[in-house]
C-alpha cells in the first residue's frame, strides 16, 4: 500500500499537536517540540493508519520530519 | 478538643449520564438514564468488540481541563486518569481552591480504582499478541499502575500532603472518602480531595465480568422482580473534604456535613456477600455520624442488580432498621450510571448529596415489579419529593469489602 506523506504529516500533526502548515521536510522533530514520548505516540498511530510494524531501534537514525516519512513510506512500500 | 467536622465544598463527576454535577442531577432529577447499547471495538477489529448494553461515556470534553493545564494535559492518560483528572477540575474549581496558586500545598488526595488502567494494558499486549511487536508504550506501567490517577492529580493541582490510591473493587472511592474523612477529623489535613474513577469498558474486561456471569444481557433492574444483573459504566466522581472551620471561615459553599463512616470487612468469599459484614458496617457508620436509625434518611445503596447482592442488601437493610426503614426513602442509582467499579461509591455519595439537597428522591429506573425478597420503600416511578435529614451510602464491594458513609443536611 502506498501511502503519500500528506497521509503521514496528519497522523504527525494530531498526534503531537503540531500544526501540520510546520512539518516542513528539513525541520527537525526537536524543534518542533516533538519528544521521544511522542514520537512513540506517533509511531503506534502510524503502524494502526497503515498496517505496519515499526520497532524502537528502527527510529534511531529519525531526526527530520523528512526523515519519519521516508523510514513509514519505506515500510509501506512506496 | 473534639474531633473536626467536616464539611463537603466541592463535587464533580464524568459518567454516562453526561459531564459536570449539574448535568448528572439533573438526568437524575428527571428520571432519565444513560444505559444504551455500546459497540466498542479494539483496534478496529470485530473479534474484539465490546457488544452490549452499557453506561459508556462517549466524547469526554477536557476542554477545562485543558485550559488549566494545556493542551496536551490529557494526551498521556489512560481514560481511568482522564476521568479523574476531569472530575476533579470540576470539583476544585467549584470549591473555589483552584484561584490561588499554591492554595492545596498542604491538601491531600485519597482516590480510589478498581482495576487502573484496563485499555492501556490491553493496548500493550495487543501490540505484542496481535501485532507480532517486540516492543511496548514506555508509559504502559505509569498509565495502568494503580496509582496512576492519584499521581496525575497531584501533579496537575499541585496537591503536595499524602496522597495515594485505595483499591476495594467496587467500595474502592467510598472507602478513599471514609479514610479522608478521619484524616481530617484527626488533624492531619484541613483539604482532602478524594473519590474514584475507573474505565473498564474494554475487551478484555468485559469479557472477564461476562465471564463471572455478574452482568445482564438486558439493563440494570436494582431489587426489581427479573434482575439479572450488573451493567458495566465508567467514569469518576470527586469530592473536596475539608475541616468544617476552615470551610466557614474562607467562605465556602458547604453542601453537606460528612458525618461518619463504617467499614467491615466479611472474611468470607471473593464473590459472594455474606450480609453480617454489611450490617455492621451500616450500624457502625450510625454511631460513628451519631445519628439515630430513626431518623428520616435517604439510603443510597449499592444496589447492582445482580439477584445475590440485591437479595442480601435488602435482609441487611431491613435487619438495621426494621420498623424504622418506613421512614426511609431508598434509591439505586446504578440503574442510571450503571456500575463505575472504583468511581460508583463516590458518584453514588455525590449524587445522594444532590438528593439530600432538593430533596428529591431519583427513582430505581428499569423496575419491573416487586420481588418479595427485597421489601424496601424504593423510589420508583416520577421523581419524589424526601423530607430525608441523612444521607446513607452503601458501597459493599467484591471480596467482601463494605464502606457505609453517612452525610447530614447543613
Amino acid at each position: 500500500m502506498a501511502v503519500s506523506a500528506d497521509d503521514i504529516l496528519d497522523v504527525v500533526a494530531q498526534e503531537a499537536l503540531v500544526d501540520k502548515a510546520k512539518l516542513l521536510p528539513d525541520e527537525t522533530l526537536e524543534s518542533l517540540g516533538i519528544a521521544s514520548l511522542d514520537i512513540i505516540n506517533i509511531v503506534f498511530a502510524l503502524e494502526d493508519r497503515f498496517g505496519v510494524v515499526l520497532e524502537q531501534s528502527e527510529f534511531e537514525g529519525v531526526h527530520t520530519v523528512d526523515d519519519l516519512v521516508k523510514l513509514i513510506q519505506g515500510k509501506t512500500g512506496e | 478538643m473534639s474531633a473536626a467536622r467536616v464539611a463537603v465544598t466541592g463535587l464533580g463527576c464524568v459518567s454516562a449520564l453526561g459531564q459536570g454535577a449539574a448535568a448528572t442531577w439533573a438526568k437524575l432529577a428527571a428520571g432519565q438514564g444513560g444505559i444504551r447499547p455500546v459497540m466498542r471495538g479494539f483496534r478496529d477489529d470485530p473479534r474484539y468488540t465490546v457488544d452490549g448494553p452499557a453506561a459508556a461515556i462517549e466524547g469526554l470534553d477536557g476542554a477545562a481541563l485543558e485550559a488549566y493545564a494545556g493542551k496536551r494535559v490529557l494526551l498521556q492518560m489512560d481514560p481511568v486518569a482522564a476521568f479523574a483528572a476531569v472530575a476533579t477540575h470540576e470539583a476544585l474549581l467549584d470549591a473555589g481552591l483552584l484561584e490561588t496558586p499554591g492554595q492545596l500545598a498542604d491538601a491531600s488526595v485519597i482516590y480510589g480504582s478498581a482495576s487502573g488502567g484496563n485499555l492501556t494494558i490491553e493496548e500493550a499486549y495487543g501490540r505484542i499478541f496481535l501485532k507480532g511487536a517486540s516492543s511496548i508504550h514506555p508509559l504502559t506501567i505509569p498509565k495502568y499502575m494503580g496509582s496512576a490517577s492519584v499521581s496525575q492529580l497531584s501533579m496537575l493541582f499541585g496537591i503536595k500532603g499524602l496522597a495515594f490510591a485505595t483499591s476495594s473493587a467496587c467500595a474502592s472511592s467510598a472507602h478513599a472518602i471514609g479514610e479522608a474523612m478521619h484524616m481530617i477529623r484527626a488533624g492531619r489535613a484541613q483539604i482532602v480531595v478524594a473519590g474514584g474513577s475507573d474505565a473498564s469498558i474494554s475487551f478484555g474486561s468485559w469479557l472477564g465480568w461476562k465471564a463471572l456471569q455478574a452482568m445482564s444481557p438486558q439493563t440494570c433492574r436494582p431489587f426489581s422482580a427479573g434482575r439479572n444483573g450488573m451493567i458495566l459504566g465508567e467514569g469518576a466522581a470527586t469530592l473536596v473534604l475539608e475541616d468544617m472551620d476552615h470551610a466557614i471561615a474562607r467562605g465556602a459553599t458547604i453542601y453537606a456535613e460528612l458525618a461518619g463512616a463504617g467499614a467491615s470487612s466479611d472474611a468470607f468469599h471473593l464473590t459472594q456477600p455474606d450480609g453480617e459484614g454489611a450490617v455492621k458496617a451500616m450500624r457502625q457508620a450510625h454511631a460513628d455520624a451519631g445519628v439515630a436509625l430513626g431518623t428520616p434518611a435517604l439510603i443510597s445503596t449499592h444496589g447492582t442488580g445482580t439477584p445475590v447482592n440485591d437479595k442480601m442488601e435488602a435482609e441487611a437493610i431491613g435487619q438495621v432498621y426494621g420498623d424504622a426503614l418506613a421512614r426511609h426513602r431508598v434509591i439505586a442509582t446504578k440503574s442510571a450510571h450503571g456500575h463505575l467499579l472504583g468511581g460508583a461509591g463516590a458518584i453514588e455519595f455525590l449524587v445522594g448529596l444532590q438528593a439530600l439537597r432538593a430533596g428529591l428522591a431519583p427513582p430505581v429506573l428499569n423496575y419491573l415489579g416487586p420481588d418479595p425478597e427485597c421489601d424496601l420503600p424504593l423510589a420508583l416511578g416520577a421523581p419524589q419529593p424526601i423530607a430525608a435529614e441523612v444521607l446513607v451510602s452503601n458501597s459493599f464491594a467484591f471480596g467482601g469489602l463494605n464502606s457505609v458513609l453517612i452525610a447530614r443536611r447543613v
